[in-house]
């Protein structure tokens, strides 16, 4: 035994009684758990999975009729209340219908004039601020990042 | 995900290879056995959403490793957070040299050679449990995952300079541990 070991001494040391450790066992139930897991998400259906496990023309589908609605919703401010007034009349009369179609279609109404009253500079111009604000602040906030929580000489996450 | 019968047969053939290995990582890493269950658990089941490139893989053990020790290290940054929200003074205080730095102390030739191998196990992971946890974690990547320095700096983001003071706290804190069990009766 040495009195005043160098760092490396007991390095050499430790690395040598730790990496000769066998592993530990993991517990008998580990494997129960990992299987019931796996057969209680093979029995969900699939649209309670995450969207990558969803069939293909699942996916598809949702991706088409998702942009149809943006694009309709971009282009019509009152389509909602039209298609909700046009299900009326294609099917039995249902009065809850009524007022959320008379809703739906008066603040579609307001909403387009309001988009058709807008100059398209006016309209431009916003959006061309919208991206370079964006732009702005999402560098501002990578900087910041950066320097407050990822700066490897404060040391803050292992601290 | 894959799901037929003769897959998941081999699947277990496959976690009953690794799951001592994968458990003794999470377990290592985050000084207790209930979350390293459930990271164990974890990483299997991703291992299983890709089952079909790991099976013919001779990397897969690596992989799994990989993806235990990510685990592990993200449920440890995540609690931290949660109860440095709570106790950011008590911290702090605790922080200065838990370890006792500033003596040397002898160090033996051997350690634990007369325990079973069984013993010894369950020495060095008392040991594990009794250190702070941002020295236990360091000394695990380093001696037992093999990471580097700069790789556990790097993973942690923290400073070079911080790897090795925790490591070399951290060992200087587990050698009196060790050698007080590793007393021959």
């Amino acid at each position: 035994m040495k009195d005043h070991p160098s760092e490396t001494e007991l390095e050499r040391l430790l690395d040598r009684t730790l990496r000769a450790l066998p592993l530990r066992r993991a517990p008998p139930t580990l494997e129960s758990r990992v299987l019931g897991e796996l057969e209680r998400r093979a029995a969900q259906p699939w649209w309670r999975r995450s969207f990558s496990h969803w069939p293909l023309f699942a996916r598809l589908g949702f991706v088409v009729t998702a942009a149809a609605l943006a694009g309709l919703a971009l282009l019509g401010g009152s389509w909602p209340g039209t298609a909700l007034q046009s299900l009326q009349v294609a099917g039995p009369a249902s009065t809850w219908l009524q007022p959320a179609a008379a809703i739906t279609g008066a603040a579609g109404s307001v909403a387009a004039s309001l988009v058709n009253s807008i100059p398209q500079t006016w309209i431009d111009l916003g959006l061309g601020a919208a991206v370079v604000l964006y732009a702005t602040l999402f560098g501002l906030g990578a900087a910041a990042y950066r320097m407050l929580y990822l700066q490897p000489q404060s040391g803050r996450e292992f601290q | 995900m894959t799901s037929e019968p003769s897959h998941s047969a081999e699947f277990t053939t496959f976690m009953r290879a690794y799951q001592d290995m994968v458990f003794s990582t999470a377990a290592r890493l985050t000084g207790s056995d209930a979350p390293a269950q459930d990271i164990a658990q974890e990483a299997f089941l991703k291992a299983y959403e890709n089952f079909t490139q790991l099976r013919t893989s001779p990397t897969a053990g690596g992989w799994l490793k990989t993806v235990t020790t990510n685990l592990a290290l993200n449920h440890l940054t995540r609690y931290r957070k949660r109860w440095r929200f709570f106790s950011e003074l008590k911290a702090e205080e605790t922080e200065e040299d838990p370890a006792g730095l500033g003596v040397d102390p002898p160090v033996p030739d051997a350690l634990l050679d007369h325990l079973s191998s069984e013993q010894r196990c369950a020495v060095v992971d008392e040991a594990l449990r009794r250190l702070p946890e941002h020295q236990r974690v360091v000394l695990v990547l380093y001696h037992f995952e093999e990471f580097s320095y700069q790789q556990i700096a790097a993973r942690l983001h923290v400073s070079l300079a911080k790897v090795k003071t925790d490591i070399r706290r951290a060992r200087a804190a587990l050698l009196p541990m060790l050698m007080s069990a590793g007393v021959a009766p």
